[in-house]
């Protein structure tokens, strides 16, 4: 049993190691990647900065301009960090590699966890530091305690699994549809809106804000960006206890569907 | 014992059909044409251990369809398989170990960085200790000699050096089975032949059974005994390579190139002319009433040849020979 454990540790230790060595060989595309978020996170300064001098006021539903930047430091962070799984498996299908990446003594789902994940650290890291320099220099510095930086990595982890989890379930489809781009499309779009990813939920009308909360997406985006904010335990408590039981239920769809896909695979090429 | 034993498998898959132009596409979102296609109809064979089979046919035949299914990629639609003594689409995961493969158009080894990275993540992949997969890995830098492959990014390596990689890859394990799916297609000469001298190692020092397809009937003659050719989803001959050398790979193709242009036309007896132009020909004879040595010996003392190549006809050819062939000359079976 432990030693099953060591030798499953050091082999999805080692997938994600490649992939993290592999990323390091596309420097060009992470400062590209980078860019885009030093743009991105400029052009909200202004929007936010005329959108909190049109109210006149110096908070929004509980949030200061600082805050709100901060938010979105952290918001846009995961979203351009996270792990694309489905697209992973819609192009493993098309050009014919799961025939090598399914036939391998490992689980499948982990590979793939493992596999991205080398890739999201670096990316995290990167994005994360690109981000915060523009917004400290032109907006101040972060509104976070790093007593509190374990307790966001937990939520920040979770998050990434319960975004596998539901990309997973897209990313089965392919072993049946090969294309998943428009599957993908809606869940990101559902992740930038009901996620929180573009405005804080809190800046929602209360009904909509309501449905928002209740959804599992906003556990990928909104809840630790917002812990990121303004970190309160109990808060942090209860998201993590939803983020937990959302993973429950996907991974659980995620693990069954998986074995009725396995079923149903069809691979292009030769 | 046979090492792999398949009875009646069959693989049947549903694609989509959709007409030409906008209207088709509108009328696949709406109303989608579902066509099935029996990849594989029902094929029976054994392989007993240390064999080097050649299972080929055209594309499409359901070759690597049925690899597939022996590796435990695809499910069946029918039929039964066990490859050392496991099915592999139930015991998937446990037959990996036991088992390696190299799709020759699909590669493992990772694109950016050098072999040795792919080779490391391997071993702790397929749960090799240290000592063992540097013994291992020494044995095959020694045995396909990729000393000097090993640091050198993939994307740097020919297709040549690549692939006696790739196929290095799936033998850290020491598997007991290989299955090479067109491990020489789009080499040159040169790199095939080096690919056909590793195979040959690998059969030769380790006794790993075999289970090769290629399109290339020059693999099939310089490495196999015994050939299956499966042509649309059925086995259509399963006996031995020199067999079906003496029926269909008789004929030979050649290409000249001459240092000097032809001043008086081309006759050579024995010869089939297919093609003459101002600086070559290209020609065709039967290889048992007219030897190979005998039409290049002919070739070069009455010329100045540049260039020459023999090829063998394509496996298409080969194929349509066997249909056409009286029945009691093919075996058929499936």
């Amino acid at each position: 049993m432990f030693r099953r454990l060591k030798l499953d540790t050091v082999k999805y230790t080692a997938i994600a190691q490649i992939n993290l060595q592999n990323s390091l060989a596309y420097a060009g595309e992470l400062a590209y990647h980078s860019i885009f978020m030093v743009v991105i996170l400029y052009v909200f300064v202004q929007l936010w900065r005329a959108t909190y001098r049109a109210v006149g006021a110096e908070t929004i539903a509980g949030l200061t301009f600082r805050d709100t930047l901060w938010y979105l430091v952290m918001t846009e962070t995961i979203i351009l960090s996270k792990l694309r799984f489905a697209n992973k498996m819609s192009e493993e299908v098309k050009d014919g590699s799961l025939a090598y990446t399914i036939s391998r003594p490992y689980n499948y789902l982990l590979y793939h966890w493992a596999y991205g994940l080398g890739d999201t650290l670096l990316r995290l890291v990167i994005n994360f530091w690109a981000g915060a320099l523009l917004v400290t220099v032109l907006v101040g510095p972060m509104p976070f305690n790093p007593v509190y930086t374990l307790p966001l990595i937990v939520s920040l982890a979770l998050a990434l699994v319960l975004d596998f989890c539901i990309e997973g379930l897209i990313g089965l489809s392919a072993f049946v549809t090969e294309d998943v781009g428009s599957v993908q499309l809606i869940y990101s779009k559902f992740l930038f809106i009901l996620g929180g990813m573009l405005i804080p939920l809190d800046f929602f009308p209360a009904g909509l804000r309501n449905v928002a909360l209740a959804l599992p997406f906003n556990y990928v985006i909104y809840a630790p960006a917002r812990l990121f904010v303004s970190f309160d335990p109990a808060r942090w408590l209860n998201v993590i206890a939803m983020q937990a039981l959302w993973i429950g239920v996907f991974a659980l769809a995620l693990w069954a569907l998986f074995r009725v896909g396995l079923r149903h695979v069809s691979i292009n090429g030769g | 014992m046979p090492i792999i034993t398949v009875r009646d498998l069959r693989k049947t898959f549903q694609t989509k059909r959709k007409q030409p132009g906008l209207m088709g596409s509108l009328k696949a979102v709406v109303k989608p044409e579902l066509l099935t296609v029996e990849a594989v109809k029902g094929i029976s064979f054994e392989l007993e251990p240390g064999e080097l089979l050649a299972f080929i046919g055209p594309n499409g035949a359901g070759k690597s369809t049925t690899i597939k299914m022996l590796t435990g990629i695809l499910y069946p639609s029918g039929g039964q398989a066990s490859v050392l003594g496991l099915t592999p689409w139930k015991d998937r995961r446990k037959l990996a170990y036991r088992i390696g493969s190299v799709f020759g158009q699909k590669p493992q080894l990772w694109y950016h960085l050098p072999p040795a990275d792919t080779f490391h993540l391997f071993a702790r992949i397929y749960e090799l200790d240290e000592a063992t997969f540097k013994q291992r890995l020494g044995f095959l830098v020694e045995a396909f000699d990729i000393g000097d492959l090993l640091n050198t990014p993939v994307r740097k390596l020919s297709l040549g050096q690549r692939m006696k990689c790739e196929i290095a890859a799936s033998l850290l394990h020491r598997p007991q089975v290989i299955f090479l799916d067109e491990p020489t297609i789009g080499l040159d000469v040169v790199a095939k032949q080096q690919v056909r001298d590793t195979i040959k190692l690998l059969h030769e020092h380790e006794g790993t059974t075999i289970f090769l397809t290629s399109h290339d009937a020059g693999d099939i003659e310089s490495l196999c005994k015994r050939a299956i050719i499966i042509n649309y989803g059925q086995v259509i001959y399963d006996d031995r390579v020199s067999a079906l050398k003496r029926r269909y790979l008789t004929r030979k193709v050649v290409s000249v190139r001459f240092a000097e242009r032809l001043e008086n036309g081309f006759a050579l007896e024995g010869v089939e002319v297919l093609k003459v132009g101002d600086y070559g020909v290209k020609l065709q004879f039967d290889a048992r009433t007219t030897p190979v040595e005998s039409v290049l010996q002919r070739l070069l003392d009455a010329h100045s040849v540049a260039d020459i190549t023999v090829n063998d006809p394509p496996m298409e050819e080969i194929i349509r020979s066997i249909y056409e062939a009286p029945p009691e000359d093919v075996e058929r079976e499936g």
